[in-house]
């Protein structure tokens, strides 16, 4: 077979040692910046961007891929441990994973978040390998119309995760739609909720509302309940997930990988929407979906698969198609622009070795990651033996020095307090903030597709259902919406068989 | 490997975070005192700040001439992103800085010429609020249609007789000046949509989802070599030598002519000899190889020119932006 050739090249090239050690210093860097809440990898990558100028090509991508999905491996570790998702995409992951934290289990959830990301990684690769330019021609298809029906259904499946009740994850869902509307009107320049301030002119950003809601509100109410109780510090039990554990995960793991692997391909939303989709649907598959919340080992193993999944079909576009999918991919097409490769439809049969070098890189690189998570994981976990009274005023201040980082403004830190009050609020009352973070992330994605289609369309609401692929997604959104309906009836004729554990 | 010392391990996680911060923040650093001080200028680190998020060409040219002057002057030259409001964020806090020579930034010509005029006037900034250092360079537009549409030029859109859906880099950009202006003169039916940025837009039109777009040459280049797209005219004065072959809206008879256009700017006041320095700095930069490079692979122009005659170019293009769209009767803000 020709067609493999140039792969088996391209591992020639990564197994070089220069490059070895490059794939190993990006992920070693990956892998601290995730577990850092705000630095992302798109600012030290815009930082380390002088360094590769004098580097070879190749080396110089494998090691800023590195820093990529290796940030994905080390925002888990935050999510889990201290409720504190440092991107969209990982948010998801924090319902059971840290409630999963609070039984003293962290090592199991930590544990199976490794495995599942590499093998997600892994399968992503493969797909890579062989699918690329096809799943790139397909993901043209995806045009305003298709993301507007996507994200819809993301808002939906929404009201489905949080395990709080339906109407309150509902009103929480609504209430994030409505934040993503503050800021400067992307098609008439024309301000929204900013109250003359520039800070707001953008919006506001993702980190400043999730590590509010979820990290600073927890902190908050658990000072509260101190005065209750005298809180114990968790107990670090069974640092290695059990053969059950891995047995229970492995359905998710499999189907993690796919959905992973479909929507990253789709620039804008496709990570965060691929574990939400892997979530809703492992919740959906549960003989027990209430589980799901409260600890269920398949709520951390089906979104972090996913995710890392993502992370890395969102490659395609980029090294197929020449366009860059993320600010992270903005930024490895300037560096392969200083480096006089023009990334572009041309990349793969001109630069066959940077193409199948980077990609094979990823191989490796991931199963680095996974041999660097297992004694992570162990040290880590310890950190939940650390007293509160220590532990939360670091986690605060790591959380507001993250937040300040993402766009250098103090304006940031006011909306991390705010968002903190809030999401203590929340709690109190008993509403989940994964709804309204999730809704605020598709919300901005829906309001730009949705408008942009109506543009294309002339103003015709009909051709969201006459495209094929929107078309479908509308009509399936139709079915979930039904389907509560019919499982009432359903559960009712089986109620008194539902017991037995699995 | 063993930590038993629970204070120990705090420590180990703090410093790592705080190495980390200070390795990411400080890199390359030369002489890292803090600004200010007396002697001859530069004697700390100058810090230059851009108006938008890691990634973008702004963002990449001010990387670009920070390594370079940080060799030509001796210090550090740190790179801040202060995105908002496309820009305007920055520019207030610049304008609002000591002027003494340690905060610049390289700032767009759109801000000041075409974002004003979709914006509220309270949001848009001024060029006489900043001084000026020198030209940096031009970004241009082209106008692009998918290979299998078979369009070749601008009157080709004219002979469908369809409404023409046509992409921009956004609302205030100057894609979304130009397309407007452009299908205004030729009398063509069209709906603007607009995209937050290049590779969005592009990747619609690779999907023809809409029937052309307008968005920066070096974010189309690739795919126009590669005949994915066709490109149906720039934006230019001039023919641009990154698609010599490509006719400007001018020559096919539309009078349209709207770039991006970058200068670096320091807060109002700021001595001359400090402004001299910079300004030399930047010259010495722009000259080496590494520079030029860096400009030909992004497809931009230089236009190294003398704050005077930044001034003059900024304001030309502001005066005939608005002269136009009055003449015309388009506004970018409130549509229909």
């Amino acid at each position: 077979m020709d067609f493999l050739n140039p792969v088996v090249d391209g591992f020639g090239v990564v197994l070089q040692p220069v490059n070895l050690l490059y794939c190993l210093i990006g992920v070693v860097i990956g892998m601290l910046i995730g577990v850092l809440p705000g630095l992302g990898p798109a600012a030290t990558i815009a930082i380390l961007l002088p360094i590769t100028y004098g580097v070879e090509p190749v080396s110089a991508i494998i090691m800023l891929a590195g820093i990529f999905y290796g940030a994905q491996y080390g925002g888990t570790i935050t999510s889990v441990l201290l409720r504190l998702p440092g991107e969209a995409s990982s948010v998801v992951t924090v319902f059971d994973g840290f409630a999963l934290a609070k039984q003293g289990r962290a090592g199991t959830a930590l544990g199976v978040a490794a495995i599942g990301s590499f093998i997600g990684g892994t399968v992503s690769i493969i797909g890579l390998t062989l699918l690329a330019p096809v799943v790139a021609e397909v993901a043209l298809d995806f045009g305003p119309p298709e993301y507007a029906a996507l994200s819809l259904f993301g808002v939906l499946l929404v009201a489905t995760v949080g395990n709080g009740g339906r109407t309150k994850s509902v009103i929480a869902a609504g209430i994030g739609l409505l934040l993503a509307t503050v800021g400067r009107d992307t098609f008439t320049g024309a301000s929204r909720f900013t109250f003359d301030s520039l800070n707001l002119a953008d919006g506001i950003d993702f980190v400043p509302i999730a590590m509010g809601l979820f990290g600073l509100g927890e902190i908050l109410y658990n000072l509260e309940e101190r005065h209750h109780k005298v809180q114990a510090p968790a107990k670090v039990a069974n640092v290695w997930p059990s053969r059950h554990d891995l047995k229970q995960s492995r359905g998710a793991i499999g189907r993690g990988s796919v959905i992973g692997f479909v929507l990253g391909v789709l620039p804008g939303g496709g990570a965060t929407l691929s574990s939400l989709v892997a979530y809703a649907v492992e919740k959906r598959r549960a003989k027990q979906p209430e589980r799901f919340g409260r600890g269920a080992i398949e709520g951390v193993a089906a979104p972090e698969t996913a995710n890392n999944a993502a992370a890395t079909s969102s490659f395609i576009p980029l090294l197929t198609l020449g366009i860059p999918a993320n600010a992270t991919m903005a930024l490895m097409f300037g560096a392969l622009l200083i480096q006089g490769i023009p990334p572009g439809p041309q990349l793969v049969s001109e630069h066959p070795d940077l193409f199948w070098g980077v990609v094979n890189s990823m191989y490796i690189g991931n199963i680095l990651l996974l041999i660097m998570s297992i004694p992570m994981v162990g040290i880590f976990v310890r950190i939940l033996r650390i007293r509160p009274a220590i532990l939360a005023p670091i986690t605060v201040l790591i959380t507001l020095l993250g937040v300040y980082t993402v766009a250098n403004r103090v304006f940031d830190i006011f909306l991390v307090i705010v968002f903190g009050v809030v999401g203590y609020l929340m709690k109190k009352f008993g509403f989940e903030p994964g709804p309204l973070v999730l809704a605020f992330v598709l919300g901005s994605v829906m309001e730009k597709a949705v408008r942009q289609s109506l543009l294309i369309f002339g103003g015709d609401v009909t051709g969201f259902f006459t495209r094929p692929i929107s078309g479908t997604v509308l009509a399936a959104l139709i079915a979930v919406l039904a389907l509560p309906g019919v499982r009432y009836l359903m559960r009712r004729k089986s109620a008194a068989r539902d017991k037995e554990l699995v | 490997m063993k930590f038993t010392q629970m204070s120990r391990r705090v420590l180990v996680m703090a410093a790592s975070g705080v190495t980390a911060t200070v390795v990411l923040t400080a890199c390359g650093g030369v002489k890292t005192t803090s600004s200010g001080g007396e002697g001859a200028y530069p004697t700390g680190n100058i810090e230059m700040s851009v108006g938008a998020s890691p990634g973008g060409s702004t963002d990449l040219i001010t990387r670009a001439i920070a390594q370079g002057l940080s060799k030509e002057l001796g210090v550090s030259v740190p790179v801040v992103n202060k995105p908002g409001a496309n820009g305007a964020l920055n520019a207030k806090e610049l304008q609002s800085a000591k002027a003494d020579g340690y905060k610049i930034a390289v700032q767009n010509a759109s801000l000041f010429t075409i974002t004003p005029l979709a914006v509220s006037a309270n949001e848009a900034v001024k060029l006489d609020d900043f001084d000026l250092i020198g030209g940096i360079s031009q970004d241009d537009y082209v106008l692009i249609a998918p290979v299998a549409s078979g369009y070749k030029t601008i009157a080709d859109l004219k002979k469908t007789g369809k409404n023409i859906k046509y992409g921009t880099t956004g609302v205030g950009t100057g894609a979304q000046l130009a397309s407007a202006l452009t299908f205004k003169q030729a009398g063509i039916e069209s709906t603007d949509v607009p995209f937050d940025g290049g590779a969005p837009a592009l990747t619609a039109l690779l999907g023809s989802q809409v029937d052309v777009a307008t968005i920066q040459v070096g974010d189309s280049i690739e795919q126009i070599k590669a005949r994915k797209v066709v490109p149906l005219a720039v934006f230019s004065a001039d023919r641009i030598k990154f698609l010599p072959d490509v006719p400007t809206a001018k020559e096919q008879g539309y009078d349209v002519v709207v770039s991006q256009y970058r200068f670096l700017t320091a807060p109002k006041g700021t001595p001359d000899d400090v402004k001299t320095k910079i300004g030399d700095a930047a010259k010495k930069t722009f000259a080496t190889d590494t520079y030029k490079k860096f400009n030909d692979a992004h497809c931009l122009t230089p236009i190294e020119v003398t704050p005077d005659e930044v001034k003059k170019i900024l304001d030309e293009y502001a005066t005939k932006y608005k002269a136009q769209l009055d003449q015309y009767g388009i506004s970018l803000a409130a549509k229909k």
